[in-house]
């Protein structure tokens, strides 16, 4: 932890990037399960529940935002930790185990409000996939930055 | 002008993924608004529409929702004893719609033949484009011709005075009807109870019905005609009397709300369903604000050493929120323009399909509740514009220029 790329605020701002994606798709899967009186209501629900992956691909693009400005943010202090004897593969390793521990729990915690909720567990494990991939692909430009 | 393009191409779009960010977010918070905006007018033009039921004595049908339709059950001549209850007691507005029937058009549309009696019309005072108002006074024989409305996609193919021969689906015969009207261009009617949804007379007939028509009318007429059936001047104690003979005579239990019961209803109903829109439409843009504002200060963290090395070397704050309105600003375009397709695309898809009901007339399809709501987006868009710039240079002030251009 000690050797870690995250400050505390960047951990918190990942976990809130994470939670706001499944919530949404949580909020999704809760207006589907309504049965609304209203027809207006309905038909305006419905012209974003009919497009619920859609929108929820687009909101994922913030944890592309966040994980660009991070590494954007941190190429300074990745030279830095080569220059006193890190080495390249580590830091990647630790970035990215970090990033999937958080993935993780905030995981977890949905699965608990699902379960809670009473809603399909699989329902937003394309997400998680989609989550890795940007983890991947964020690990994989740590090594733009091992020279400044 | 010099500097913004070099704003554009050496500092914003160096960081893409930002733009992007920034791209998707306003499409999002501006499809939210446009759709809220669209919900909430169109409701709104549907109310207007169906004020005229606002009136003392005004009674409508509502087929009892435990009431099953079993046409077997129907008595003979059922629906024709309470026509003439009808005719005999009260005073009616009747209208019936969506009967197809096949007539040529130069758009190839399948076409909508309405049926209405007098009253109906009276009520809902159909704007005409060219020609005059219709007759009811006509004998229903072979060779006499029909006074008919069209919508205005048919005016070119049957101008005013033209006549034209159908099989009527409702009297199972040939008729003669000679066109006495066009009716404005998007003449639209909304359903009573979506009042959001409106059904388009551009490719419609208007057929005037009269007592005698309803007679010689086969049973889907009729009784599709009593569904939402308007009783006008009239007592609780004489809908209730109609009810009684309706159930005796159709075996289907029909409810008469007043105006009153109606107005309430209708507040209720829809003015909570719009208070709700509304509701869930600021909770969404509250958020997508707050995400538009993070990704913004994201860029300053990112692109401070650019701003504070230009703001050293002379540029002054004015100018630079002149560049970030004008960024915004060609990004809220951007957005604007994919919400126009969208909305284009999907009203000219109602032509590609056919869909006679739901075909418009305007620039790209586009009409007079679109143009209001891109309008509400445009507003939007420049609110939202001004909180992000202003939030973005209180960052960049907030930085001495020194350690600006150390990070």
């Amino acid at each position: 932890m000690g050797r870690s790329l995250f400050r505390f605020v960047d951990r918190l701002e990942l976990c809130i990037t994470y939670l706001f994606c499944f919530s949404l798709n949580l909020i999704f899967d809760y207006v589907k399960t309504l049965s609304l009186d209203s027809y207006i209501l309905k038909a305006f629900l419905e012209s974003f529940v009919d497009h619920q992956t859609l929108i929820n691909l687009l909101f994922t693009f913030i944890v592309v935002v966040f994980h660009y400005q991070m590494l954007h943010r941190k190429k300074t202090e990745i030279y830095c930790r080569i220059l006193v004897g890190d080495i390249l593969f580590n830091i990647t390793i630790r970035y990215t185990l970090e990033c999937l521990t958080i993935l993780g729990l905030v995981y977890l915690l949905l699965i608990v409000i699902n379960v809670y909720l009473n809603f399909n567990l699989t329902s937003n494990l394309y997400l998680v996939c989609i989550f890795v991939i940007y983890i991947l692909i964020s690990a994989s430009q740590v090594g733009k930055y091992e020279k400044f | 002008m010099k500097n913004f393009k070099f704003f554009i191409t050496k500092i914003f779009l160096r960081k893409a993924i930002l733009s992007i960010a920034m791209l998707l977010l306003f499409f999002m918070a501006n499809y939210t608004i446009f759709t809220a905006a669209r919900s909430i007018l169109s409701t709104f033009q549907g109310y207007q529409e169906i004020k005229y039921m606002d009136q003392e004595g005004t009674y409508i049908a509502n087929l009892d929702p435990d009431s099953n339709i079993d046409i077997d059950a129907i008595v003979e001549n059922g629906t024709q004893i309470v026509y003439d209850y009808l005719n005999n007691n009260l005073k009616y507005a009747f209208y019936t719609d969506g009967f197809i029937v096949s007539l040529p058009n130069n758009d190839d549309m399948e076409i909508s033949l309405n049926y209405m009696n007098e009253e109906y019309y009276k009520l809902n005072q159909f704007e005409l484009s060219q020609g005059t108002d219709l007759d009811f006074d006509y004998q229903l024989d072979n060779n006499k011709e029909i006074p008919i409305l069209i919508g205005k996609g048919l005016s070119k193919t049957y101008p005013v005075g033209s006549t034209i021969k159908i099989e009527d689906p409702v009297l199972e015969q040939s008729i003669n009807l000679k066109v006495h009207g066009v009716l404005k261009k998007n003449a639209y009617h909304s359903n009573f109870y979506a009042l959001n949804s409106k059904n388009y007379y551009n490719f419609s007939v208007f057929l005037p019905v009269n007592e005698d028509f309803i007679k010689h009318a086969n049973i889907d007429l009729q009784l599709n005609g009593l569904m939402d059936v308007i009783i006008l001047q009239t007592t609780k104690e004489k809908v209730e009397d109609l009810s009684e003979i309706m159930k005796e005579n159709l075996g289907l239990k029909f409810n008469f709300f007043s105006q009153k019961e109606n107005y309430e209803y209708f507040n209720e109903y829809y003015l909570h369903s719009l208070k709700i829109i509304s509701i869930i439409t600021l909770i969404l843009l509250v958020i997508i604000t707050g995400l538009s504002i993070w990704s913004a200060l994201v860029s300053i963290r990112l692109m401070l050493k650019d701003f504070t090395i230009n703001l050293l070397v002379g540029l002054s704050y004015s100018k630079l929120r002149k560049i970030f309105y004008s960024y915004y600003g060609i990004l809220f375009f951007l957005n604007l323009i994919v919400v126009f397709f969208i909305t284009a695309y999907s009203r000219y898809g109602c032509w590609l399909r056919k869909d006679a009901t739901f075909v418009t007339y305007g620039v790209f399809g586009l009409i007079g509740m679109d143009w209001f709501a891109l309008l509400v987006v445009f507003i939007f868009d420049i609110i939202i514009g001004m909180i992000i710039v202003e939030n973005m240079l209180r960052k960049i002030k907030k930085v001495p220029i020194s350690l600006g251009v150390l990070q």
